[in-house]
């Protein structure tokens, strides 16, 4: 289901020509503290062009342009600092397109794609880092339906959100349901990411859902959603990277010290070596990644993947931001300079989903896992 | 054109019907089935006497060269099917043969060469006849290649040849050299050079090892006096075998960016820390994961490369950082295998672990040489900088 190139190109364009126009970082800048934390004129653009409906499927009126089709978009978003809020609609998108039990998903599907009623998942609550099963939320029989109670950390999207897909203890186990943004009964509080963006607290005091909000009597569509997210936080990232890279050499080619660029200096010239060597990396692995989704590989072949892309574009995302402000020397460290902008999405991407060192730990389990079987 | 492998192959079959897997197991078995057990996982690089009848048997049976044409008589593999015959020869412990004429000189003369040197040349490659070495680096010439001085002039229908070259791998089992010599000294040092095959068998042409840090002669130099070579030896134009050379540091650029090294480091690292209980070490774990994705990043940046050969695109310096990347990710990896083996890691040669001998050394020793030889990782950052950062100088 890979899509084939020209429509990528059309993806890439189209993504591009939005940054171009609408790129600005100082409204970005003006933005930063308050909520919904995205430009929703931008969002309206954004539907328009179809993207919420990238991952939707064709029977449910999306565009069905796959994993690749959204990483396009969001790497050429990235380098403008302007994906929010795609990559959290993103996953919830993905948890609906797996949860194939559920009755609603088709209907809700229907609505992202249009732009009307986006999902956002809240899975985390600070207890156990990216285990999708360290959770204390309860789920207690309640007439036909359930009762919810317990909170939700690390909500991205939160404010855009029609809905959450909440995850519960049920009995013995877990399961998805679907919570109205406007339930009686539930909170949303903020905490502020690295880069100014609201990262929402969700409380949940007795909320009802009935029994068809009931998503899934599981946690399964989760897991696969949740590594094809980390993909496409992977893509944010590179466009983060390309654009933070480009704009150090930029300055090194005219910022002159000592009669000379800076760029002629072969210390500064290796490190960007270095740098560019990190981005050209995560592209290689994105573009595994990729086809290992789009192509329909094993699961934990898509896993061990996910897990290597989300590594890394952590581990570099985070070492070129961070070396993109060395290059630039006392500006970089001002908030005035862009470069400090980077850095700081770099921080929120590279934590979200897991940073490397939780990848790493999870690449090992599934490494061991692999091989007990 | 000639039918150059030996007489006694069957037809070659078409391995690229094959899907990756069933074409990744028939390596298996014929690796597996062929590999002498005396020469696998070998700590050393064997020498011409004792890996011939195995170079022999592999070009017997058509599996020698994975990357030439079928006509040439290669198995005319795919690049990914080319990546999994080495990652299959490495898994095997199959030893290093001698291969600059399979790996180098083949692939240059099937781009560059005449008919008559193909004809001359290839199937001598393919019966372990010529063995070739490389003869570029100079005492004065190592990253600054371009500055080599030995000399050719022509007399006649012959190339006369005075110079010196040095870290030339294994010329002591080497009966032929292809070598950059100069036979213009009046120009840019670059237009200069022309790319000459000689016949070592000749007097005039003294051969001497050098002994590395792992204790092994491979490297040697190699004195040229008034040595012969006839004109029609020459491959592409006079002066023109810095291009000559160019195309081939592309095939020996992605070669030696291939994960293959660092692979297989990472199975003896895994080797170690088995045998020695320390995959159970939380510390050590997150070490090992680390380079286990490294190296995993590795694969997946040479494929990218290799999918864009493969798909008939182009690609040009950026393939610098394949080589970078997959040579540092290989020394760190035998870096954590020193480090993991504690006390162990002072220990030379092979050591008794948990009842197994491993030489613990040799691999980090061994991989001192990645990151200098083929252009080193400084004069690849310098490629980057240049020509795809496009950075002043």
């Amino acid at each position: 289901m890979t899509p084939d190139p020209q429509e990528l190109d059309m993806l890439r364009d189209s993504a591009a020509d939005v940054v171009a126009r609408r790129g600005d970082l100082k409204r970005l800048r003006e933005r930063r503290g308050t909520l919904p934390g995205f430009d929703p004129a931008q969002l309206q653009q954004m539907v328009e062009l179809g993207w919420l409906g990238i991952l939707v499927p064709e029977a449910q009126g999306g565009l069905g342009l796959g994993l690749t089709g959204m990483a396009t978009v969001l790497q050429a978003l990235g380098r403008g600092l302007m994906a929010d809020p795609l990559p959290p609609v993103a996953l919830g998108t993905r948890v609906l397109c797996h949860a194939t039990g559920w009755s609603g998903a088709a209907e809700r599907l229907a609505l992202v794609a249009q732009g009307r009623g986006l999902p956002v998942v809240a899975w985390q609550e600070g207890l156990g880092g990216i285990d999708p099963a360290a959770i204390a939320m309860q789920a207690l029989p309640d007439g036909d339906g359930w009762r919810l109670s317990g909170r939700k950390r690390f909500v991205a999207g939160a404010a855009a959100a029609a809905g959450y897909i909440v995850s519960a203890r049920r009995g013995d186990g877990a399961a998805l349901f679907w919570v109205d943004a406007q339930a009686p009964g539930l909170t949303l509080t903020q905490e502020w990411r690295a880069d100014q963006t609201p990262s929402g607290l969700l409380g949940l005091q007795g909320v009802h859902v009935g029994a068809a909000q009931c998503i899934a009597d599981s946690l399964a569509p989760l897991h696969p959603a949740l590594d094809e997210a980390a993909v496409l936080a992977s893509a944010e990232m590179l466009g983060v990277i390309e654009a933070a890279l480009q704009m150090a050499l930029a300055y090194m080619r005219t910022r002159v010290q000592f009669g000379r660029p800076i760029g002629s200096f072969q210390a500064l010239q290796h490190k960007a070596a270095d740098l560019y060597v990190q981005q050209e990396l995560l592209r290689a692995v994105l573009q595994d990644a990729l086809r290992s989704f789009d192509g329909g590989d094993d699961r934990t072949a898509q896993a061990l993947v996910a897990s290597r892309c989300k590594a890394r574009a952590s581990d570099a995302g985070l070492r070129v931001t961070r070396e993109v402000i060395q290059l630039h020397g006392a500006i970089g460290y001002t908030d005035e300079h862009d470069a400090g902008l980077y850095l700081k999405r770099a921080l929120v991407l590279a934590a979200w989903l897991g940073n490397a060192g939780a990848h790493r730990t999870r690449f090992a389990a599934l490494q061991d896992e692999a091989a007990a079987v | 054109m000639t039918d150059s492998r030996p007489s006694s192959t069957r037809p070659a079959p078409d391995w690229n019907a094959l899907s990756d897997d069933e074409f990744r197991r028939a390596a298996a078995e014929f690796f597996g089935t062929h590999v002498p057990p005396h020469l696998r996982f070998l700590s050393r690089r064997p020498r011409w006497a004792e890996v011939r009848d195995w170079y022999l048997t592999m070009s017997r049976h058509g599996w020698l060269v994975p990357a030439w044409p079928v006509e040439h008589g290669g198995m005319g593999l795919s690049q990914s099917k080319v990546l999994i015959y080495m990652e299959e020869l490495e898994r095997s412990g199959a030893p290093r043969v001698m291969d600059q004429g399979l790996m180098n000189l083949g692939p240059v003369l099937i781009a560059r060469g005449t008919d008559e040197q193909r004809r001359r040349f290839l199937p001598s490659i393919l019966s372990g006849e010529h063995t070739w070495c490389q003869g570029y680096s100079e005492p004065n010439a190592g990253s600054d290649l371009a500055s080599l001085r030995t000399e050719a002039r022509i007399e006649g229908d012959q190339f006369v040849i005075n110079g010196q070259k040095i870290w030339t791998s294994v010329a002591f089992d080497a009966n032929h050299m292809f070598a950059l010599v100069r036979t213009d000294k009046t120009v840019k040092k670059q237009a200069g050079i022309s790319f000459v095959m000689i016949d070592l068998r000749q007097s005039g042409v003294t051969v001497r090892p050098i002994r590395n840090i792992a204790g092994h002669e491979e490297l040697c130099e190699v004195f040229l006096d008034d040595v012969r070579a006839p004109v029609s030896n020459l491959v592409g134009e006079l002066n023109g075998g810095w291009q000559v050379a160019k195309t081939l540091l592309g095939f020996e650029r992605i070669w030696s960016g291939s994960p293959r090294q660092s692979t297989l480091a990472l199975l003896r690292l895994q080797k170690l820390a088995q045998a020695s209980g320390r995959m159970d070490d939380p510390v050590f774990r997150d070490r090992y994961t680390q380079v286990t994705m490294d190296v995993l990043d590795a694969a997946s940046a040479y494929e990218r490369f290799a999918q864009l050969m493969r798909t008939g695109g182009s690609f040009g310096f950026e393939v610098s950082m394949l080589k970078i990347w997959a040579t540092e990710t290989c020394q760190r990896v035998t870096e954590l295998m020193v480090d993991a083996a504690g006390d162990l890691g002072g220990l030379s040669g092979d050591v008794d672990v948990a009842g197994e001998a491993m030489d613990i050394l040799y691999p980090f020793l061994d991989c001192r040489a990645f990151t200098i030889y083929g252009g080193s990782s400084q004069v690849q950052r310098n490629i980057l900088v240049k020509n795809v950062l496009d950075l002043p100088s």
